[in-house]
Formats: C-alpha cells, sequence, structure tokens
C-alpha cells in the first residue's frame, strides 16, 4: 500500500513536471504562432525548448530532495548518482 | 513554414507522442527515422531533435502517471542509474568492443522478448483485466540491475533508445505489472535521453523551426495517450511493445546482414 510520505513526493515530482511540461508547451505553441508576424517566435520557442531541456535534471534534485525529506537516505544517494553520472557523461562528451 | 509541412510534423508527433505514452517508448524509433529520410536531415541533427521529442513525451507522460501513482520512482530512479552507469562505462571501453557481436546478442534479446511478450499476450487474450494496479513485489532485483547495466552498454554503443529494453527487463524479468512498467520506463527514458541531449544541443544539432512543431504535437499526443491508457487493455498495449520490438529486431538483423557493424 501507499505510504503517505511516498504519496506526497509523488504528487510534488508530479506538480514538478507538470510545470515543466505546460511551460514548456506554452512557450513552444507561442512561438510558432508568433513565428508568422514576429522573428522574435523563433526565441520564444527556443525558449520553450530549453525549459523542456531542463525538466530532466529539475525531476532528479526535486526526487532527490523529497527522499530527504522521507529520510530515504538511500534514494537520495541513488539520485545524487544519477546526476552525478550525467554530469560526467556531459563533461566528457559522451552520448548516453 | 506553411501551415500543411507544419501541421504534418505536428501530426507525426502527436502520433508518436501518443504510442510511446502507452508503450512506454519514447516516439523515437518513428520519428528518428522519418525525419532522417523523409526530411532529410543529417543523422545527428535528427537524432537531436528526436533526444528533444522524447524528452517531451516522458516529461508529458510522467506528469500524469506519477499524479496517479501508478509510475515506481524508486524502481526508475534505480534502474536509472544502471542504465546511465552502462552508458558511460560502455563509451569509455567503445573501442575494445566488437560492435557486430554486441549487434547480434542485442537482436537475439530483443527476438526472446517478442517472443515472450507475445506469448504472454497470448495467455491473457480471454482474460477479464482486473481495474488498478495490482500490489507487486519486486523480483530478481539484481538481474534487472545488471540488464539494465547492459542496456544502457547497448544504448550508448548501438544508439537504440531505452524503452524496448527497460519494459520488458522490467515486465518479464522483474515481474513488475505492465502499467508500472511502462509509465516507469517513461520516466525514465526522459533522463536517459537528456544527458545526450545535452551534447546534442551543446554541439548545434538542433533545428528549432522543426523541433518545435514536432514537441507540439508530443506533448499534446502524448497527454492524450497517457490520459486514455487506463481504457486500453494491457493486451493492446503488449501488442503495441510486440510490434515495436519485432520491428527493432528486424531492423538490427537488416543492419548486421547488410555489415553496418
Amino acid at each position: 500500500m501507499m505510504k503517505r510520505e511516498s504519496a506526497a513526493t509523488d504528487r510534488t515530482l508530479a506538480f514538478t513536471l507538470k510545470a515543466g511540461a505546460y511551460t514548456a508547451f506554452i512557450l513552444v505553441l507561442a512561438g510558432i504562432i508568433l513565428r508568422n508576424w514576429f522573428t522574435a517566435g523563433a526565441a520564444v520557442a527556443n525558449a520553450g525548448l530549453l525549459v523542456l531541456l531542463a525538466t530532466p535534471v529539475l525531476r532528479i534534485l526535486v526526487a532527490a530532495f523529497q527522499f530527504l525529506r522521507e529520510r530515504d537516505f538511500r534514494y537520495v544517494l541513488v539520485s545524487i548518482g544519477v546526476l552525478g553520472i550525467m554530469v560526467l557523461a556531459y563533461v566528457l562528451g559522451i552520448q548516453a | 513554414m506553411s501551415l500543411a509541412p507544419l501541421l504534418l510534423l505536428v501530426g507525426i508527433g502527436f502520433f508518436a507522442g501518443g504510442f510511446g505514452a502507452l508503450a512506454g517508448l519514447g516516439g523515437g524509433i518513428i520519428i528518428t527515422p522519418l525525419l532522417a529520410i523523409y526530411y532529410g536531415l543529417p543523422m545527428h541533427t535528427a537524432i537531436g531533435i528526436s533526444l528533444i521529442a522524447v524528452i517531451a513525451t516522458s516529461t508529458a507522460t510522467s506528469s500524469l502517471y506519477v499524479e496517479r501513482h501508478i509510475t515506481d520512482v524508486r524502481l526508475g530512479m534505480t534502474l536509472e542509474l544502471a542504465t546511465t552507469l552502462g552508458a558511460l562505462v560502455a563509451a569509455l571501453v567503445a573501442h575494445h568492443v566488437n560492435r557486430r557481436t554486441l549487434a547480434v546478442l542485442f537482436a537475439c534479446f530483443l527476438l526472446y522478448s517478442a517472443i515472450s511478450m507475445a506469448r504472454k499476450a497470448w495467455g491473457a487474450r480471454s482474460r477479464q483485466e482486473s481495474p488498478g494496479i495490482p500490489d507487486y513485489t519486486i523480483q530478481n532485483y539484481p538481474l534487472g540491475l545488471v540488464a539494465a547495466l547492459i542496456a544502457g552498454g547497448f544504448s550508448g554503443l548501438l544508439g537504440i533508445g531505452g524503452g524496448p529494453i527497460k519494459v520488458p527487463v522490467m515486465y518479464l524479468f522483474m515481474k513488475v505489472p505492465l502499467r508500472v512498467a511502462t509509465a516507469t520506463s517513461n520516466f525514465m527514458i526522459g533522463v536517459t535521453a537528456a544527458a545526450s541531449a545535452y551534447v546534442y544541443w551543446g554541439r548545434g544539432d538542433m533545428q528549432v523551426s522543426i523541433a518545435a512543431p514536432l514537441v507540439a504535437g508530443v506533448f499534446a499526443g502524448s497527454l492524450l495517450g497517457a490520459r486514455m491508457s487506463s481504457k486500453v487493455r494491457s493486451v493492446w498495449v503488449l501488442f503495441l511493445l510486440i510490434v515495436v520490438t519485432g520491428w527493432l529486431a528486424g531492423v538490427m538483423v537488416y543492419k548486421i546482414a547488410t555489415g553496418a557493424f
């Protein structure tokens, strides 16, 4: 059965995901529509894509923070581990 | 870009997103070849755009699946650790490895997956489906981790996405319910894709005029797919997965036969 703390984690994580998804979606959509009249449209769409690119890192950070609040230290480590490997891969220019 | 090509991109994204939301994939399997062949984009640009589409699917679907407590976030994080580690290690030892052997092994795994899922689907075809998520215990954790590690290595070396590997590993090996497996896979692929996407984006392997409408379509399609997922019988999800896995296996065999490795 779902623990109460875990349910809270899911809610917070879901909120973060939704915030990221909808922000990116709206920006991208606005960018596409605006492109017909303003050159700035491309920049808006670009911003949307950047927000999108940021969401995976954000979700790991939020998850790690939530695990910390739940005192689930094992998964704090796991989350940080994933982040660490991602950073390492980027620094080394490796495609995962 | 005029309206018709724009809408076509949105449509492609919509289809890929919906399909990915149900099967636990990112839709990259459809998008990458389409961009490269139909739109004539250079391969690395096609991959770069496809990776962004995968992140879009992952974020959109997870926003719903996590909220509904279908996604197993802990399992996803753990497997993700194994996958990214596997990809890192594989990339570092890439030169010492025979890609052909890898490709053959991968094709064998895909075939085994497709057949196993087909057998499960056959067994479940007349059974009534119980609503909601059954309680489950994850089994074969070590096996699952090793499989994820290897999967990460495969995807890094062969450039193949994670969904078709992750879902079968969770569903067949770790005895996780299908819906949890697809939802958790959706959660993970965004992270895996991001790791590579940053590299591609940094190199400029992007085309906003194409990526933007595609992503818009993917968002819409995957949100719709995620919302409707509870109404889609597991048998159909399995069928979708079998088709994709079988297709990938076929592509691998073709590439091996024509000496692409």
